[in-house]
């Protein structure tokens, strides 16, 4: 039972993780990410359509990052050269691109729900991994490292910590949100087509379920900081495995689910109340 | 402030300006909808001619569109109450699916009145936490009103399939609620209910109350500059304590009103997205009782007139969530450069 729960942990941390890794980057830039829902529903079908049509995963896993980070190149622009509200573009853009996409499932492929792709090629598994998941483990600590050691990541962790300040210092601070976005987009968009070719194996317009946000809730969680927000992702897969599991035990499913958010209110809390207290300790 | 203003800063061409920046976010979303309707083969005008006279066209098609336009009324004006006083508050959507389900199960008991307030009192349940901790201790209050919603949606998905569902129903919803605890309809054949006069009378309230009492402009001033606020002697805690309350109460009561009025009961997925199409009620209307109002009804005219719409032609009711979700997007855009 516990190794089952484990390796269903393990699948679902997958996309968790590497949608996670992209509202990380986009985080520590200074942009709060809430389009992720939406970017993992397109990178999903895009996936399953192109892994379809060209019987080739790694085409389909491409495909579904390009979409994404065209998604979230737009999202972007609309809140760096638009002024556009960061929870309201993240908020519109999931809403316009779910309704999007239940309509073209309606109106184009004539099904209500749910997509079946003839030809669809699943990711392939070694020893019950598949590239997805190493994937993500490689980003965890290639994104740790360059945040720290390279000058795009000192760039982007300037850009985030102030915006002004890099803007006079000649940062392109702008631009470099806008690398953030169409990065996290695709990471997103990737994350997406794991659940289609590496889970089920068929589009639902429902699949992603608030992984997005689940994602969101890991990086605060983690602090925006790599190696925390990836093991707040296994949490959070490790909840959700069991809750799959227990749910025949009588165990309720719904309110296991919740934990995450509750989480991060605990987490966003604590901080506070130590940022207060440090603060009246050093005006004291 | 605006491109118009430079030049003449009277009242018209601020009301212009107003109603162009108003106008603005919908001809983008009307644009985009007719660019994924030519792309799918459907003709854009036709479609959205049929939606105008499905929306208004007659008394039954008014009736429905002011039927649709009741949930937004409340959220609308919850979050404009949030935002006026510079609370960011996206937990609009819990409010109202909690005080469904409070109302719903306390009308079984206790009729009509009782789960109203009932529903209302659920509501402030749900926004108390999240505006004390950002009141007392400033915890971001976008984070934690998105996840309230999601902590509700489990919480009360899981109340209706264990402790509430009634008795010999295979879909997660509570009892029918007795017809003698309904809300009253207005126009009999078609289904309009009192609620509609609930939602306006508070848009009326709000107007005069955000103008005229000492808690309304200690409320725009708070939302205004917070340290300037709390210089003159404010106390910016509890206003921002008080509108999420408010902004809660009027939530669950529209949850109330949708369970009394419309569904007669509580089921999974009880609320199609009603909180957030309230944020852009709110953000379309700039927070002012009659944008809320006109936003309410435009919104309400998209949903209603759709679903009418996809029996007539072999256009998809998810069409509107574009169109809302475009408007929603550009609703807070700058379009032109501010000096």
């Amino acid at each position: 039972m516990i190794t089952g729960i484990l390796t269903s942990a393990l699948l679902l941390w997958t996309p968790l993780a590497i949608a996670a890794m992209g509202g990380l980057l986009h985080r520590v830039g200074g942009v709060v990410n809430i389009g992720l829902e939406g970017q993992m529903l397109v990178g999903a079908l895009i996936g399953a359509l192109v892994s379809g049509a060209t019987g080739n995963w790694a085409l389909g896993v491409l495909a579904a990052g390009a979409a994404g980070g065209v998604v979230g190149l737009l999202m972007s622009l609309c809140v760096t050269r638009l002024g556009a509200n960061e929870i309201i573009a993240g908020l519109g853009f999931t809403i316009v691109l779910s309704g999007l996409i239940g309509y073209l499932l309606r109106s184009v492929f004539d099904v209500s729900g749910t997509l079946r792709v003839t030809g669809l090629d699943p990711l392939p598994r070694v020893l019950g991994l598949d590239p997805l998941f190493l994937l993500a483990v490689v980003l965890v600590p290639v994104i740790a490292w360059s945040l720290r050691n390279t000058a795009a990541g000192l760039r982007l962790r300037a850009t985030g910590d102030g915006f002004d300040a890099a803007t006079a210092l000649g940062i392109p601070a702008n631009g470099i949100r806008d690398i953030a976005g169409t990065i996290a987009g695709m990471l997103a968009g990737i994350a997406g087509s794991h659940l289609v070719l590496g889970q089920v194996g068929l589009f639902n317009e429902d699949m992603v379920a608030g992984r997005g946000f689940i994602a969101l809730a890991a990086f605060y969680f983690g602090r925006a900081r790599p190696l925390p927000t990836a093991l707040a992702c296994l949490l959070f897969a490790v909840f959700d495995a069991t809750q799959a599991r227990l749910q025949t035990s009588g165990v309720p499913a719904q309110l296991i689910q919740t934990l995450p958010y509750l989480v991060v209110i605990a987490v966003l809390t604590a901080t506070a109340v130590r940022d207060a207290r440090g603060k009246s300790r050093r005006a004291g | 402030m605006s491109v118009f203003q430079g030049s003449n800063p009277g009242k018209y061409s601020r009301a212009l300006t107003r109603v162009v920046r108003a106008a603005v976010p919908f001809v983008i979303a009307l644009g985009l909808g007719g660019i994924v309707l030519l792309a799918t083969g459907h003709n854009p005008l036709a479609f959205y001619q049929l939606l105008v006279r499905e929306a208004f066209g007659g008394v039954d098609r008014i009736a429905a569109t002011l039927s649709a336009a009741t949930p937004l009324l409340f959220t609308g004006l919850a979050t404009a109450i949030a935002f006026r006083a510079g609370v960011f508050n996206v937990g609009v959507e819990g409010g109202f699916v909690f005080g469904g389900l409070i109302a719903a199960t306390v009308a079984l008991q206790a009729g009509l009145l009782a789960g109203m307030v009932a529903g209302a009192l659920a509501g402030v349940l749900v926004s108390a936490l999240p505006g004390w901790l950002k009141a007392r201790w400033n915890v971001d209050e976008v984070v934690t009103t998105l996840m309230v919603n999601f902590v509700v949606a489990g919480v009360t998905g899981w109340l209706v399939t264990t402790f509430l569902q009634a008795k010999g129903v295979a879909n997660s919803a509570t009892a029918l609620i007795p017809q003698g605890s309904w809300l009253p309809d207005l126009l009999p054949p078609y289904g309009l209910t009192a609620g509609v006069l609930v939602a306006l009378a508070l848009v009326v309230l709000y107007a005069v109350w955000i103008k005229h009492s000492v808690l309304g402009y200690e409320l725009r001033q708070t939302g205004l500059n917070p340290r300037f606020s709390a210089a003159q002697g404010i106390r910016v805690g509890r206003v921002i304590m008080v509108s999420m309350l408010i902004s809660g109460a009027i939530a669950g009561l529209g949850g109330a009103v949708h369970a009394l009025g419309v569904v007669h009961r509580f089921v999974d997925g009880f609320s199609p997205g009603y909180g957030f199409t309230g944020i852009a009620v709110a953000l379309l209307g700039r927070n002012s009782a009659v944008g809320v109002a006109l936003g309410a009804v435009l919104f309400g005219a998209l949903a209603s007139a759709g679903t009418t719409a996809q029996l007539f032609s072999d256009i998809p009711l998810d069409i509107v969530d574009v169109l809302s979700g475009t408007v929603m997007i550009f609703a807070v855009v700058r379009l032109w450069r501010q000096r």
